[in-house]
């Protein structure tokens, strides 16, 4: 590798670092919700080394514990992260990546990684691999760690460990409700799910209470211009 | 065996999602662009609610503990500070008195 490219990508690296205090607790209390499932430490890692994806691994593992049907956990997984589009859209104008650059800089996509990589001036691959391995290392190394602690914890059933799971979700939406239409479905999605849950199996009620806000969204938005310049302050922000 | 098919699954929808945004070269529609901005609000919300009152009895603590995590949440804006206010306000109540 040429000492430019090199420099590139340890730039990268190192611009993520400063969410690393954020994604660190968020995996290892993944990996802790992930064992009191029931997943094995292999279970767990395979998911943050093949899906990395913070918020659909941790709402996979709640399901699971539940006893939710494979394709309810997927559909679940694809409306979390079809928000990524909006991500690679933005990239793919921004960087100028070769045919076969394409597939690992979508591989290892997250929401902080297009942050960083879209707020900085660097254009370059190697930059941008840099910042999405930078999540990976911490995102996969936090998850072994998370689960270690949990086997060294006494009684997790005991200590709450199941209030980690809808306490992690609560700290993500908070952040993102700023607007009253934000809040109307955020509210509205809350009793939904919570009514739904009662007579609907699994994931269903949080499949058509995710579709369902989100349509009422758009709905409610729909007479002011649609927001798409995705901020990257945001995006950092969301460690989802 | 089920649990790797459901991960292939993820796997699939993930990548997609990534890869297909980098390789489009047309805007979505206005209609999409503000349905995507409200999916993880809505999803996020409807992964709270069903699981907040827990199956041991303790729904009281637990809501109220939730309520002064989702405080901290919006003071801090920052996940552990309030996943870790929450479990601390949980145990605290747990005592009795």
């Amino acid at each position: 590798m040429p000492a430019e490219s090199t420099g590139a990508f340890r730039r990268g690296f190192w611009a993520l670092a400063p969410l690393w205090l954020g994604v660190v607790p968020f995996a290892a209390a993944y990996a802790i919700t992930a064992r009191s499932a029931g997943l094995s430490l292999i279970e767990t890692q395979a998911l943050s080394v093949l899906v990395f994806a913070g918020s659909a691994q941790f709402s996979a593992v709640g399901l699971f514990a539940v006893g939710t049907a494979g394709a309810e956990i997927v559909l679940t997984t694809f409306l979390l992260n079809v928000r990524h589009l909006l991500y690679g859209v933005s990239l793919g104008r921004e960087f100028e990546l070769a045919r076969r650059e394409r597939p690992v800089a979508a591989f290892f996509l997250t929401d902080e990684a297009f942050g960083v990589a879209a707020a900085s001036k660097e254009r370059s691959f190697r930059f941008l691999l840099g910042v999405e391995l930078s999540l990976f290392t911490m995102w996969n190394l936090a998850t072994l760690g998370g689960f270690v602690l949990g086997s060294a914890l006494p009684d997790p059933e005991r200590l709450g460990v199941d209030l980690i799971f809808p306490l992690a979700f609560l700290a993500l939406l908070v952040p993102l409700v700023r607007t009253r239409a934000e809040l109307v479905v955020a509210l509205g999605s809350g009793v939904a799910a919570y009514v739904l849950a009662r007579s609907l199996p699994g994931g269903l009620p949080i499949l058509v209470t995710g579709i369902g806000g989100s349509l009422l969204g758009a709905y409610l938005t729909r007479n002011s211009p649609p927001d798409r310049t995705v901020r990257p302050d945001d995006a950092a922000r969301e460690v989802a | 065996m089920s649990f790797w098919l459901t991960v292939a699954g993820m796997v699939a929808v993930t990548f997609g999602s990534r890869y297909a945004g980098l390789v489009r070269r047309t805007e979505l529609s206005d209609f999409w662009v503000r349905f995507l901005h409200f999916v993880p609000i809505a999803v996020f919300a409807s992964l709270v609610t069903p699981y907040l009152a827990g199956g041991r009895g303790e729904a009281g603590i637990r809501v109220a503990a939730a309520v002064v995590a989702a405080l901290a949440a919006w003071r801090t804006r920052q996940l552990w500070v309030a996943i870790a206010v929450g479990i601390a306000v949980f145990w605290l109540l747990r005592i009795p008195f």
